[in-house]
């Protein structure tokens, strides 16, 4: 136990460090200052914003997002991997000791897990609540309510993680194992969703916990039975991790046939950046990374369709979720996407060719779009068809372009190629929320009113779509200026 | 005539200067050694004129360049060995090279990377991901990549560390014959022992600044040895 302790206690430092080496530790701790400050605004405007979203909906899209966050940081099996596989470059990382050290592989990812859970917790989900607790002074919040909520977000956010752990360790064991894992989530989901063997909100309890509490509901019992069932079911996913996790790494000497010139070829129709966008795809095949996004781009769309589909059938509450709204949530995923792009391999060899760090970002737009539009046009498609909305479809794969290029070109402006590290940035998270909250906002209250004033919605979204539109191309200009002078070096 | 022509470069790192006021100049044609205890400042001055690292002051002219205004100018006409083997994780050797090769809009990218294939006896690891390569065998690729263009000035760091005796020596001649040829190299280097022999031209720098500079003849003129200089002159600095 001491040296788990003094393990998990080392990563922290580590992550604090990796964290601020690009924005110092003063700006990376307003982080935290601003979550706070957020969610006191909201708080404080509680009542304003209620006239437009019920309470429940709020709620149950707090906790959803909670969960969504949690399954994005949780696949600790992948980064524990890739932490191990890049240890010949600069940067080496503690998961990547056992190497050298007498601990397991399995202390390391356990102590991932620990880690994330405490840093996210501290670094969120507390200044979150703070948040709360000082608004209640003023507009008088039950505190127990907070409580509830609190209890709920962790667990929340521990189930997300969890489940994401488990599914990055199954791949570790083989795509087939992985595949067979998701295939089981959306078969429970789609059970769950069609039939009443089970109530529906089993599947992520903690939502069932808040929504058992005030000031939502009242049923204490079912409320603690929901606590302990995802207490449980978090437990049993880090154990079942923890009993996966097999890892050796050993040179395999495999062979693979070449793949770069036939994708040069393929993507020449990104004319100056066709070297840098083979390269890349090559690379997204080759690290199984294509698999990884699809699990954190097509899960959430999964559960965004089931949570909507809950609300409005489980719970009975009639909310104006429609293909217009997926379309907006669609383009604001995609920021997911662009992460992964600047995670799958380390860049510092571009230093060495006359490559720039703004060539290597437009190339990754690049890929963004040959990735996702299909999927993403599919999705949006497929949910009109299940919703009968056929009629308002072309708007809502307007609104699915224009804000996935808007987000993406806007998140590759203003963090360039280390999106993770630069949204712990103060300045940088800030330009972010209120440059992706504000279209968002306007976007999904708009498309609740298409159905009851289609003349009003439709003019005030396009005029929307057109100013987003204007800051993608200027936004997109400005990333030659901004990021000419980066380098690809992480000294 | 010189080809690299650096004037009073500083670099801070916070508020430690990584280099100090270095003035120095490369001939054409020069075998440059560039050498120093650890974190002397070797790798700092290689990435600021190579365009990887902007200078805090100072100038440094490269092939009628300045690094500072146009880095991109630079890396299109030199070779680059970085101090660190890190080739793309995922792209086999062959595809290695062929990226580079396509980058630098090389001719007959094909029969190049046939040559130095051959030159390194790396046809056996052609196909595979450069991740699974051990280190001396990326190392290799990293000088292949660093000649594929036919550069007329190129930067080493450290290009003999990783290489059996064997290949260390193929290296040796090859650059002796690249120099031959016309073209340029300036190199950082702690074996001492070969940078001796195959210099003729160098200067040692400790903790930011250059203790020495000049014609690698005029540096041994006093009968001590390359090591024994070097000893003297950065013994207790970094």
């Amino acid at each position: 136990m001491p040296t788990m302790r003094a393990l998990i206690w080392m990563m922290l430092k580590e992550e604090l460090r990796t964290h601020t080496t690009f924005s110092g530790m003063k700006r990376f701790f307003t982080f935290p200052l601003m979550i706070y400050i957020f969610s006191l605004i909201i708080a404080l405007f509680l009542k304003r914003l209620l006239e437009e979203i019920s309470l429940e909906e709020l709620g149950l899209l707090a906790q959803a997002s909670i969960f969504l966050y949690g399954l994005g940081v949780g696949s600790f099996g992948f980064m524990g991997k890739q932490y191990i596989e890049r240890k010949y470059g600069k940067k080496n990382y503690i998961a990547a000791l056992p190497a050298i050290l007498p601990i397991t592989y399995r202390q390391t990812f356990l102590g991932l897990y620990i880690r994330d859970s405490i840093f996210y917790l501290l670094l969120v989900l507390v200044p979150a609540t703070s948040g709360l607790i000082v608004a209640s002074l003023i507009v008088g919040f039950n505190i127990g309510s907070i409580a509830t909520f609190f209890v709920a977000a962790v667990l929340s956010f521990q189930f997300g993680t969890s489940l994401s752990f488990l599914g990055s360790v199954l791949f570790n064991r083989g795509v087939k194992v992985f595949v067979l894992f998701t295939s089981c989530i959306a078969a429970l989901v789609l059970v769950g969703s069609l039939t009443s063997i089970f109530q529906a909100e089993m599947l992520v309890p903690s939502i069932g916990l808040q929504l058992s509490m005030p000031p939502f509901g009242d049923d204490l019992e079912n409320a603690i039975v929901m606590g302990a069932l995802s207490s449980l079911l978090i437990i049993g996913m880090i154990g079942a991790s923890m009993a996966l996790i097999r890892f050796h790494y050993e040179t395999s000497n495999a062979r693979f046939s070449p793949l770069l010139p036939a994708y040069i070829e393929r993507f020449k129709i990104s004319s100056g950046h066709k070297e840098v966008v083979g390269k890349e795809f090559v690379d997204l095949r080759r690290s199984g990374t294509i698999s990884k996004m699809a699990f954190s781009f097509v899960l959430p769309l999964f559960f965004l369709s089931f949570t909507s589909w809950f609300v409005n059938t489980g719970l009975g509450i009639e909310v104006g979720f429609n293909s217009v709204f997926y379309g907006a949530m669609v383009g604001f995923l995609g920021v997911l996407l662009y992460s992964w792009l600047n995670n799958v391999d380390n860049s510092e060899y571009y230093s060495l060719l006359p490559i720039s760090v703004p060539d290597v970002i437009r190339a990754r737009l690049l890929v963004f779009l040959f990735l996702t539009i299909g999927i993403s046009a599919a999705f949006v498609t497929a949910i009109s068809v299940i919703n009968g909305e056929l009629d308002i479809l072309w708007l809502a794969l307007i609104v699915m372009f224009v804000t996935s290029v808007y987000m993406v070109v806007m998140t590759a402006y203003l963090t360039g190629i280390r999106t993770n590290t630069f949204l712990f940035d103060m300045d940088v998270l800030g330009k972010f929320a209120v440059m992706s909250f504000l279209p968002d906002v306007c976007l999904t209250i708009l498309s609740f009113g298409i159905r009851s004033n289609w003349a009003f919605s439709l003019i005030a979204i396009s005029i929307v779509l057109i100013v987003l539109t204007t800051s993608t191309f200027l936004l997109y200009r400005g990333i030659e200026t901004k990021w000419s002078p980066a380098s690809f070096d992480t000294q | 005539m010189a080809i690299i022509s650096v004037k009073s470069l500083s670099r801070y790192f916070g508020p430690k200067a990584a280099l100090n006021e270095v003035s120095l100049e490369v001939m054409n044609g020069d075998l440059f050694g560039l050498f120093g205890p650890n974190g002397a400042g070797k790798t700092t001055l290689l990435k600021i004129l190579t365009g990887q690292l902007e200078p805090s002051s100072g100038r440094s002219i490269v092939m009628g360049i300045d690094v500072a205004e146009d880095p991109m100018a630079v890396k299109k006409l030199v070779g680059i060995v970085p101090e660190v083997e890190s080739p793309p994780t995922y792209l086999t050797s062959y595809e290695y090279l062929y990226f580079v090769g396509k980058v630098r809009k090389v001719e007959d990218i094909e029969g190049k990377i046939d040559e130095w294939f051959s030159f390194f006896d790396l046809e056996d690891v052609r196909d595979i991901i450069c991740r699974d390569l051990s280190k001396g065998m990326r190392q290799k690729l990293m000088l292949a990549s660093a000649f594929l263009h036919d550069p007329k000035l190129v930067f080493l760091d450290e290009p003999f560390i990783n290489l059996d005796p064997i290949f260390q020596r193929k290296l040796r001649q090859y650059l002796q014959n690249y120099i031959e040829s016309g073209g340029t190299i300036f190199m950082c280097s702690h074996i001492l022992e070969i940078s001796e022999r195959l210099c003729n031209r160098a200067a040692i720098i400790s903790n930011g600044k250059l203790v020495a500079y000049g014609a690698m003849t005029d540096l041994l003129s006093k009968g001590e040895s390359l090591e024994e200089i070097f000893l003297r002159l950065t013994e207790g600095g970094g």
